[in-house]
């Protein structure tokens, strides 16, 4: 197999510039990551648009945001073990082993497992994305017009099937963010749309706006509702080190957990949540023999940290080689690489070796960087979980006015931010999620322009979306996602788990 | 939509927002009917993805009626003023931000947010003008993104 794009990758990570921006996107993700409420998603949201003011170069950009991305993961276990509050969504599993350690006086041990389990997963995960992502690719370059269209039916059929307890609204959310991408100047035909007479919804509506909008206006009143009340934090005291017995009781359950994880990222739409609730029921079954999960047993907490951060490296796969991002992260940067004007897809490869490659040469790196960051460090980024509300929230907003204001140097936008961040609050307080509409809005120009162009193609002929053996597997395996949760609804209302939301 | 809590309740606001849902997917869809174009170089045209969009959020805002459930209670009172302040003291940071500078709409913003959760006024300022020159210091300095010095910093 060909690696020569990874070796070019390092040239480009390890140069000063992108390795300090690698280390504060690290270190910055960590810190989103620890504090409660504010996850993967928010943080890329709220630094896309300032990175990209700055003018830093787009694969710089994305060396930042996967540092974020990687970071929060690492990070969301510390408010869990030491607060019993998920720091992120993908970190809600680590809380049911975590916590409980922790009250027995072993955080400095639950940390470090964690920690080590965050390590092996990531690092996995980035080990299978150097090794799949050139090969989707090559599978890749065979996808027509209809191929593309369907591989998008996939997504959404995915989507609908493993994210949220009410796949109807997961689906609505979908066809909100089509809804949303089909506003403005349409290039075949060179009409307008939707964009009643506004010249400033010519370009349609802006990437930015709508995630700002979404991620920080909504978080923010949610934040004021949900206000944690009581919940202290518990201190990092006694051992530190954790015992070996242990660690190599978790080899195993990381191995495994790594696997799954994966596996879930590559999968359209579906990340960590779903991963590390999945890798986490799996290894209840396959190792609980004595009944300790839940009781702060140590392979408990290793099996969905292992299993999230797999899960970030793998949603860069199907992103990065079909433009179809594997989590609502990844669907955050693919819109961040639009901004920049580039679309990924198999020719990115070709295209664009040092973007790939320092990518994902960044993410090995990082993992390192994040394992210093995670263990040593770990008391500097428990302080955090102190931070008061009164300070983070008001933080986060003059965050969100920034990007906005300085992407767009109007205030217009700014009004037009929070008008969607009112129906975002709207929509979640009805038990919508945010992510679906961020999928369907990166995906719809090229949903529709695909869809289009196989018709042109087959002269208006629909037989054209059945006919290569890829759009049939698609289909078929479409089919079977809308399926699977009838087939396994009955095992699932048995074990009555918690629903996982994207993150 | 002020329908109160319990279970109840929350199945009603899920009704009012399937209705609401169902009756923008007929909007967008008769928008998009009348899309207006001379011509276009594939046979679809810019009307017809528009309006396959419209008929399946339509399908399932159907499906959410008849299956309702999930919605949360809405806040009340004092919570629900306190909710809908986030956003209006944004809008009023927003709009100050060119004649006052950035300073001074940052203040404003960080005091008022600071209230809402719980600061006493003391705090709340100390923290509002702490952030004001904290991020003013971090953008134009460190990071060098321009923001309008407005009245106050204007040069």
């Amino acid at each position: 197999m060909d690696l020569s794009y990874l070796w070019a990758g390092f040239s480009v990570a390890l140069s000063p510039l992108n390795l300090a921006i690698g280390f504060t996107g690290c270190f910055l993700g960590t810190l989103i990551g620890a504090l409660p409420a504010i996850g993967p998603i928010n943080g890329i949201a709220l630094l896309l648009p300032i990175a990209y003011t700055m003018g830093l170069p787009p694969e710089s950009t994305m060396i930042l945001l996967a540092g974020i991305y990687m970071g929060a993961e690492y990070g969301g276990r510390i408010s869990s073990i030491l607060l019993n509050v998920p720091g992120d969504a993908g970190a809600v599993m680590t809380a049911l082993d975590g916590n409980p350690l922790a009250r027995q006086g072993r955080a400095g041990e639950a940390l470090m497992i964690s920690g080590l389990a965050s390590f092996v997963g990531g690092t996995l995960g980035v080990v299978g994305l150097t090794f799949f992502a050139p090969l989707l690719s090559t599978l890749a370059i065979g996808f027509g017009p209809a191929e593309y269209f369907v591989l998008m039916i996939f997504a959404f059929a995915t989507l609908g099937s493993m994210v949220g307890s009410q796949p109807v609204k997961t689906l609505i959310g979908c066809v909100i963010g089509l809804m949303l991408a089909t506003v403005g100047l349409d290039a075949t035909s060179g009409a307008y749309r939707f964009t009643f007479n506004e010249p400033e919804l010519g370009d349609g509506i802006e990437f930015v706006v709508l995630v700002i909008g979404l991620f920080s206006i909504s978080e923010a009143m949610f934040m004021l509702e949900h206000q944690a009340k009581g919940g202290s934090v518990i201190k990092v005291a006694g051992r530190t080190f954790a015992r070996w017995a242990d660690i190599v009781r978790c080899i195993g359950p990381a191995l495994r957990s790594s696997v799954i994880g994966f596996t879930v990222g590559v999968l359209p739409g579906t990340g960590a949540s779903v991963a590390s609730a999945v890798s986490y029921t799996t290894e209840k079954r396959l190792s609980d023999r004595e009944g300790t999960f839940g009781k702060g047993d140590v392979r408990g907490l290793a099996a969905p940290e292992a299993a999230n951060n797999a899960t970030a490296a793998g949603a860069f796969v199907p992103m990065l080689t079909l433009g179809v991002p594997g989590s609502g992260t990844t669907a955050v940067m693919l819109g961040a690489l639009m901004l920049y004007n580039i679309q990924p897809g198999p020719q990115l490869f070709a295209e664009r070796p040092e973007l790939i490659g320092g990518l994902i040469a960044s993410l090995y790196i990082g993992n390192i960087l994040l394992l210093i960051l995670n263990l040593p460090l770990v008391r500097v980024f428990s302080r955090v979980l102190q931070l008061p509300n009164w300070v983070l929230v008001p933080g986060i907003l003059v965050l969100s006015i920034v990007g906005v204001y300085s992407t767009h140097a109007s205030v217009l936008a700014v009004v037009m931010m929070l008008g969607i961040g009112i129906v975002g609050w709207l929509l979640r307080k009805l038990g919508f999620d945010m992510a679906p509409i961020i999928l369907g809005f990166v995906l719809g120009r090229v949903m529709e322009v695909n869809l289009r162009n196989a018709l042109a193609i087959s002269g208006g002929d629909l037989s054209i979306l059945f006919q290569s053996t890829i759009s049939i597997v698609l289909w078929i395996m479409a089919a079977a996602m809308a399926v699977l949760p009838f087939a396994i609804g009955r095992l699932a209302r048995r074990a009555a788990a918690p629903s996982p939301q994207v993150s | 939509m002020t329908s109160s809590t319990g279970p109840r309740g929350a199945g009603r606001s899920d009704r009012v927002g399937a209705i609401v849902l169902l009756v923008f997917a007929l909007l967008y869809g008769f928008e998009a009917s009348r899309i207006a174009y001379s011509f276009s170089s594939d046979p679809l045209g810019p009307r017809v993805f528009p309006m396959m969009l419209a008929g399946a959020l339509a399908l399932l805002s159907v499906i959410y009626l008849l299956r309702p459930g999930g919605a949360e209670p809405w806040p009340q009172g004092r919570l629900l003023a306190q909710s809908l302040a986030i956003p209006g003291l944004v809008l009023a940071a927003a709009l100050l931000l060119e004649p006052l500078g950035f300073a001074v709409a940052v203040t404003i913003l960080v005091t008022g947010v600071g209230r809402l959760f719980g600061a006493s006024w003391r705090l709340a300022i100390l923290g509002g003008l702490a952030q004001a020159a904290l991020w003013f210091a971090v953008f134009r300095y460190l990071l060098e993104v321009y923001l309008p010095g407005g009245a106050v910093f204007g040069m």
